[in-house]
């Protein structure tokens, strides 16, 4: 080459462009754009935890806090004031948000997710989260009515899914339970083991859950739709069901975001162990007119104080935090054995209880007293307490002496209507503090016990009672197949008594 | 790239064996006419050949000519050509002049390309370096304010530290960012506005990396506004881009030069209060709604309570059973007045000693705030360095080859520090129930960015003719960012175990890891730029860029954009005379391309944490590990996001260069913008990651500056611009009407179809049709609107600024105002303290009067005047303790004192015999006095507590913004 020819300005414009074009390995240099900070696949052994604290974490506090409010074992403290809106009946349009989130963003789309998993030998995992997705239904729908389901959790094809009746949500419950009984009795499966919070990978005890799940379902909709509920339980005691014979829960510890869900919300810095929540007289009354020890382990006892009326527990009337005459007065909060106490760490470890031995025998009890079930009402009523007290931490005895009572008393050979009112009534005091969500939603399907008030700082109509939670805000703004909004004293399908 | 590289340098290698072959050496050297220094880089030629050279650092030049060349030309920018006759002696010097100011102004523009303004067809702005630090700023970009028409900047709180948003022409990006790329010396820098803080309501403002440069460091700057202007740029500059060019050492004698400062700073504007009535509330009020009892209540921080009447009264705890007295009464100081009396309170207002950890005096909701102020910390740490080399070489006096590699990389390290305490109240009388408790938390940061960026610019000029010249610029550009973000705290819930022990080893329970982040994206990009002038007066612009990005699908990740801009000086037609100096018109049409952040394609899980309204669960639970689908739904189709602007615009100089004006039109259209879409949870996700919406803006901007008085003693300059910019959403995506940008108590800012950019949304009082407010005509308080209204926009309807400089003799003063009308903000300072009844509009009577301008509805919906006879009376403390959210929306409009100075230069024969060349003393200030809107009894409109971002004009009890002055000297050796 010549030196004349090094600046020839073709020649560098040559060597400029043959250098840009040529470079092969550009794509290679681009191709950078996988993220390394998180996996974009998962195990499905563990999405499974997500799916079960997720579901825990709704059951153990927003819908605790709502349905223990609701179901008047609690009620807003006067020294606070954070969950006034609750006893007012007027949450605001985004209180639904939250726990509408965690149960489709945190609980379903990750039971979605595992059965979706074209792995092929976690049959067991698979069959635990159908059975989860219909808990985490049956909450949503109980709670909410019509959901998105069929064209939930796609979010591809369905930017916008269509809510459906809750009368088919029931029908894809019942399905998921049956799909889960089919897998989690399957032989060929790796253990799930502890990656299952709930039973350590016990298939018998899910079978027993699935079987309990799916009684409590058809009697949710025994009113509206007698002859199915009369099949379906028909039908389910026709296999010799298990059933179960143990709470099904959680059990959390003190370590930091391991705790009660309830406890650790009250502990966040922003609530800062305030103390919000504290005895509803509904309760507190009605329970020591019967006697009733459990009272005394439910809610935090202030010794010093013995002018409440005899009552070592200090409760005021559901809804009064306004009224002047509890100014600067304390008043029993729910005890740390319930999480319910805000200053105590005893509280971080209260389990929470997806489904009770108690209500599994109230279940029962209900199915044997309608002559659907087998097995003795009054029986199954009477373990149904024992199991509530000793719960508790009382003893068989105690439970004995308070069965005895007349007030207490199985109603044998009365109306199905006075033996259900004794049934769902005792659930009801044998879920306080653990289960407020299904306490009010029994007291909604079934209108017992009868002895719940308005609450006095109700700011709706005479006689109003919350029938339903709203809509999230969230669905409203973000889904355009969204429904309306329907009021708080609208009932869902099931509830046929509160037209 | 290595290859790239390589090739380049062995270009420049080859280059370096080019000899010439010539006849005849002349020497010289270029001086400039102002102030007699040589001037590096002049062009030398031999009219009609290709023959060139250029000259040295020192001026000096050498070269080659053929027998028969008779002279030589010289040139350079920003300076009149000369042509000068070769000599017998074979020397050459030249004296260039570049007096004729606006003909020459010469303006650095994208990728550090110096040209004359003149043959710019865009709007450009250049603020010179002794004009940023006229007011003494510590933040090169907050002395920018009122400088440049068409920008907005916003300076949070102008504090030392604090973050400043920079916006050309009203910001077109919904979710990305909207600053104004900065580019220091070629080199684009980064400006990210990391906020701290775990949501807005509890965000700490760390600053914007931008604010790094130290304003007395700078040269110059200049604000490339548009698309057009900053094209080069790429993808980064579709907001415009701030070139900042910093001092360089200059040829000559040695200079030193000294100055001192002292710098105060006071509050600038702090809330109205009422000082009628005492802390308390009503608690009965009789048949006619007239307040008949008040509580004296000691713990609550209301002041709702009875009027002031000046009588001894009990007051605060009661402290071993006895409580304070002192009159009821407004004190100028209560703190003081309070620890005046002798009680057992401490300076800190905690009774520590004989009674320890006890709290009082601020009741029970309020920790003490010396106690915050000794115990809360928020500290951050950044080490940064920026760098670039440059390599120019002139192969032929046509061609220009220059390489630039720069780096930017810096280390951000926070350490946000919450005291663990647990305080019981020291009154002993049971008035207060609470404890004051927090488990602490210790929390750190750590962010790092490296950013390296490489241009080659091969540039050749050509004359066609003697009328006729034109350039080509061939460049590549490749650009990559990582970034790393560590943040990792104590216990979420648990806390610290010892109190006052700031480290993770002293976590309560497994270490909280907030966040864990690493990223990288590179930018391969070829660009062209093609340059024409015809006879000096007519000039075209050219350019096309072509980018390929990481962080777009792989298949599909290159996107082109092209620029074309035209002037036209037709001052050179027209000819100038007496009152008409200078006249260009300009236009231009350029598009950008951009891409989007890195990891947007994929969807991916994260660890199992379930968040509640408060608390959460969050995994490892106990030895159970757990994955879950993360929030946002990846997108492996995204296109690259678009902007397109068109601007005209005009200079002029009249009355011998004393008057000019600089006048633009401009429309900018952001389209296929990539926004994270909120999707119904019901889908399993919250977000999906979508091309979408739509963004108008166009508006003018104007400035003018003129000399009044021009004497040998006495010269006076008024300058001042007008910005106007109407921003609009055009569209989002089908059955998207909204983009939420931010939000707090149930307030929003968003983007919605048909509004400005950054519109506030929310609940507020309901008004009939002639603007009276509805109240409830049994209770008479206002009624809520039944859904969330728009509310107005932080956008301001016209930005201006208006400066003077005077000088008389040694004396220099200088003032400049700006301004800012329309735009609105949330105030939370209003809120909370209409909540606790201490604001100006909760005093005056407070029961008996109906709400001012209001009507209720009768049965049939129609306004009834709620006054006189039929007065429906409301009480305050039933009204202000729980307003709608849109009623704490306030007017932002503002006028300012942004800077004045006023210095005297001492003259030589005043401090003869000292070993100055120069002194200079002086008294300056910023930010230093502000008119607000009327209704405006709160802050200062500026103060944002979200940083930089695109949430503005939200005052969450932000810090006061504060002004500053002082006094200096500088002396020059």
């Amino acid at each position: 080459m010549s030196k004349k020819y090094i600046f020839n300005p073709k020649q560098l414009l040559l060597v400029i462009i043959i250098a840009a074009a040529g470079l092969t390995g550009c794509k290679k240099f681009l191709d950078i754009n996988q993220n390394p900070n998180n996996p974009d696949s998962a195990d499905p052994n563990l999405l499974l935890p997500t799916t079960q604290a997720a579901v825990s974490q709704i059951v153990g506090n927003a819908f605790q806090i709502y349905g223990s409010f609701w179901a008047q074992y609690w009620t807003q403290n006067p020294t606070s004031s954070q969950y006034r809106s609750i006893d007012q009946y007027n949450p605001a349009a985004t209180a639904f948000d939250r726990p509408w989130l965690i149960l489709y963003r945190n609980a379903l789309i990750n039971a979605d997710l595992i059965i979706k998993s074209p792995q092929t030998d976690i049959d067991h995992t698979k069959g635990i989260a159908y059975i989860m997705k219909a808990y985490a239904y049956q909450l949503t729908t109980d709670a909410f009515g019509d959901v998105p389901l069929k064209e939930a959790l796609q979010p591809t094809l369905y930017t916008s899914p269509k809510f459906d009746s809750q009368q088919s949500v029931y029908d894809s419950i019942f399905k998921y339970i049956d799909l889960g009984l089919g897998l989690v009795q399957s032989g060929t499966s790796v253990a799930v083991g502890n990656q299952d919070m709930i039973f350590k990978g016990n298939m018998d005890s899910w079978v027993a859950f699935a079987n309990t799940l799916k009684l409590r379902a058809y009697l949710r909709i025994a009113n509206v739709d007698a002859a199915k509920a009369q099949a379906g339980i028909e039908a389910l005691y026709a296999t010799s069901p298990t059933f179960l014979n143990a709470d099904a829960t959680i059990t959390y510890t003190t370590t930091g975001g391991n705790e009660n869900p309830l406890y650790n919300e009250m502990a966040s810095p922003t609530l800062n162990k305030v103390q919000n929540i504290v005895a509803s007289s509904t309760s507190v009354d009605t329970m020591y007119d019967n006697n009733d020890l459990r009272v005394e382990k439910l809610y935090d006892i202030f010794l010093t104080d013995t002018a409440s009326e005899g009552n070592r527990i200090r409760s005021i009337a559901q809804g009064t935090y306004n009224n002047t005459l509890h100014t600067g007065k304390q008043v029993s909060p729910p005890s740390p054995l319930v999480g319910g106490r805000a200053n105590n760490q005893a509280s971080a470890t209260a389990p929470v209880k997806l489904i009770s031995k108690a209500e599994s025998k109230f279940l029962q009890a209900e199915a044997a007293a309608r002559g659907w079930g087998n097995g003795s009402a009054p029986s199954l009523y009477a373990e149904g307490i024992a199991a509530s007290f000793t719960a508790l931490g009382l003893t068989t005895g105690q439970a004995d002496a308070y069965i005895l009572q007349p007030v207490v008393a199985y109603p044998e050979g009365a109306s199905l209507d006075e033996q259900m009112e004794a049934i769902i009534t005792q659930k009801w005091y044998a879920m306080n503090g653990f289960q407020g969500f299904e306490a009010w939603t029994e007291w909604r399907r079934t209108g017992y016990p009868n002895f719940l008030v308005q609450s006095a700082a109700s700011t709706q109509g005479a006689g109003r009672m919350p029938l339903r939670m709203t809509y999230p805000n969230s669905e409203a703004v973000s889904n355009l197949n969204y429904p309306g909004t329907v009021s708080l004293f609208t009932p869902v399908w099931w509830d046929t008594i509160h037209d | 790239m290595k290859k790239l590289l390589l090739v380049s340098l062995c270009i420049l290698m080859l280059c370096v064996t080019q000899t010439f072959a010539q006849n005849r050496t002349i020497t010289g050297t270029v001086t400039a006419k102002e102030d007699g220094l040589p001037i590096p880089g002049v062009s030398v030629t031999v009219p009609g050949t290709t023959i060139g050279s250029q000259t040295n650092g020192d001026g000096k030049f050498s070269i080659n000519v053929p027998q028969n060349a008779t002279s030589l030309q010289f040139s350079f920018i920003g300076y009149g050509t000369v042509t000068s006759p070769i000599g017998a002696n074979g020397v050459v010097n030249a004296t260039l002049s570049s007096d004729m100011r606006d003909l020459a102004e010469v303006v650095v523009t994208a990728n550090q390309i110096r040209r004359e303004k003149r043959s710019l067809g865009y709007a450009a702005t250049t603020v010179q370096g002794e004009d940023l630090v006229k007011g003494g700023n510590p933040s090169a970009l907050n002395s920018l304010v009122g400088r440049i028409p068409g920008a907005n900047i916003t300076t949070t709180s102008n504090a030392p530290g604090a973050s400043t948003r920079v916006v050309f022409r009203g910001g077109s990006s919904i979710n990305g960012n909207n600053n104004a790329l900065i580019v220091v010396d070629g080199i684009p820098i980064d400006n990210s506005s990391v906020v701290g803080g775990a949501s807005s309501l509890t965000s700490i403002d760390f600053g914007n990396r931008g604010n790094d440069i130290d304003p007395d460091d700078i040269e110059n700057v200049t604000a490339l506004i548009g698309p057009a202007a900053a094209a080069l740029y790429g993808s980064r500059a579709s907001n415009g881009a701030l070139q900042i060019t910093t001092k360089s050492g200059q040829k000559g004698k040695a200079q030193v030069s000294f100055s001192t400062s002292n710098i105060f700073s006071s509050i600038l504007k702090l809330p109205d209060l009422q000082n009628e009535y005492g802390q308390g509330y009503y608690t009965a009020t009789d048949d006619d709604g007239n307040i008949t009892e008040y509580y004296n209540d000691p713990v609550e921080n209301w002041s709702w309570g009875a009027p002031f009447t000046g009588e001894m009264q009990e007051w605060g705890q009661s402290i071993g059973g006895v409580r304070q007295m002192k009159p009821y009464s407004a004190q100028p100081d209560n703190v003081r007045n309070f620890f005046k009396l002798n009680n057992k309170y401490n300076g800190y207002g905690f009774t520590q000693g004989d009674v320890p950890n006890k709290y009082g005096y601020y009741g029970s909701y309020s920790l003490n705030p010396y106690f915050v102020l000794k115990n809360f910390s928020n500290n951050n740490n950044v080490e940064r360095i920026t760098g670039n080399v440059n390599l120019t070489y002139k192969p032929a006096s046509w061609l220009n080859i220059t390489e630039r590699i720069g780096i930017d990389t810096y280390s951000d390290r926070r350490r946000l520090i919450v005291p663990k305490y647990n305080y019981t109240p020291a009154d002993d009388a049971g008035n207060y129930a609470l404890a004051q408790t927090s488990n602490g938390s210790y929390q750190i940061d750590q962010l790092g960015v490296t950013e390296l960026v490489h241009d080659l610019m091969v540039t050749g000029t050509h004359k066609f003719n003697e009328d006729f010249q034109g350039s080509l610029m061939l460049g590549n550009n490749i650009r990559q960012r990582s970034t790393n973000t560590n943040r990792t705290a104590t216990n979420a819930s648990t806390g610290l175990v010892v109190p006052g022990w700031y480290n993770l080893q002293n976590s309560n329970g497994p270490i909280n890891i907030v966040q864990d982040f690493i990223s990288r994206r590179r930018l391969f990009a070829l660009y062209a730029d093609l340059n024409l002038s015809y006879k000096n007066m007519l000039f075209l612009e050219a350019t096309a860029r072509n980018d390929w990005s990481s962080t777009l699908p792989i298949n599909n990740n290159s996107f082109f954009y092209p620029s074309v801009s035209t002037s036209f000086v037709f001052s050179e037609v027209l000819k100038p005379n007496d009152w008409f100096s200078y006249g260009k018109i300009r236009g231009s049409i350029a598009q950008v391309g951009q891409d989007t952040d890195p990891y947007q394609l994929l969807t991916t899980f994260s660890r199992g944490t379930v968040l509640a309204n408060f608390g959460s669960t969050t995994f490892p639970f106990g030895s159970v590990a757990a994955l879950m689908a993360s929030t946002t739904l990846g997108n492996p189709n995204l296109k690259p996001e678009q902007t397109t602007s068109y601007e005209i615009g005009t200079e002029m100089a009249f009355f011998n260069n004393r008057l000019n004006l600089d006048l633009t039109f401009y429309k900018n259209i952001s389209k296929n913008q990539i926004l994270p879409i909120p999707t119904p949870n019901s889908t399993g996700y919250s977000f999906s990651v979508v091309n979408a919406g739509r963004v108008d803006n166009k508006g003018l901007q104007l400035a003018l500056r003129g000399t009044v008085v021009k004497t040998k003693d006495f010269n006076w300059d008024l300058y001042g611009n007008f910005t106007r910019n109407i921003s609009k959403v055009v569209e989002l995506m089908p059955g998207v009407d909204q983009f939420v940008i931010g939000g707090f108590n149930g307030m929003s800012i968003v983007a919605a179809v048909g509004k400005p950019l950054g519109e506030f949304y929310a609940v507020t009082n309901a008004t009939d049709d002639q603007g009276r407010t509805i109240v409830d005509s049994g209770s008479g308080l206002p009624v809520a609107t039944s859904e969330a209204q728009y509310l107005g926009s932080y956008q301001p309807k016209y930005i201006a600024a208006l400066g003077t400089t005077v000088n008389y003799k040694g004396f220099t003063f200088d003032v400049m105002f700006d301004i800012k009308q329309g735009n609105k903000f949330y105030s939370r300072t209003k809120d909370i303290m209409a909540f606790v009844g201490t604001s100006a509009e909760t005093g005056g009577p407070r029961f008996g009067q109906p709400f001012p301008n209001s009507v209720y509805l009768d049965d049939d919906g129609n306004s009834v005047v709620n006054s006189g006879a039929n007065a429906v009376n409301y009480l305050k403390q039933d009204y202000f303790p729980d307003l709608n959210p849109g009623v704490n929306i306030v007017d932002g409009s503002y006028v300012k004192v942004r800077t004045a100075s006023l210095s005297y230069q001492f003259k030589k024969s005043q401090f003869k015999g000292l070993p100055f060349n120069a002194l200079t003393v002086g008294v300056f200030g910023n930010n230093l006095f502000i008119w607000t809107a009327k209704e405006n009894k709160y802050v200062d409109p500026e103060i944002n507590s979200a940083g930089a971002t695109n949430e503005q004009g939200f005052d969450f009890t932000a810090m006061p913004s504060i002004r500053n002055y002082g006094f200096n000297v500088k002396v020059n050796f």
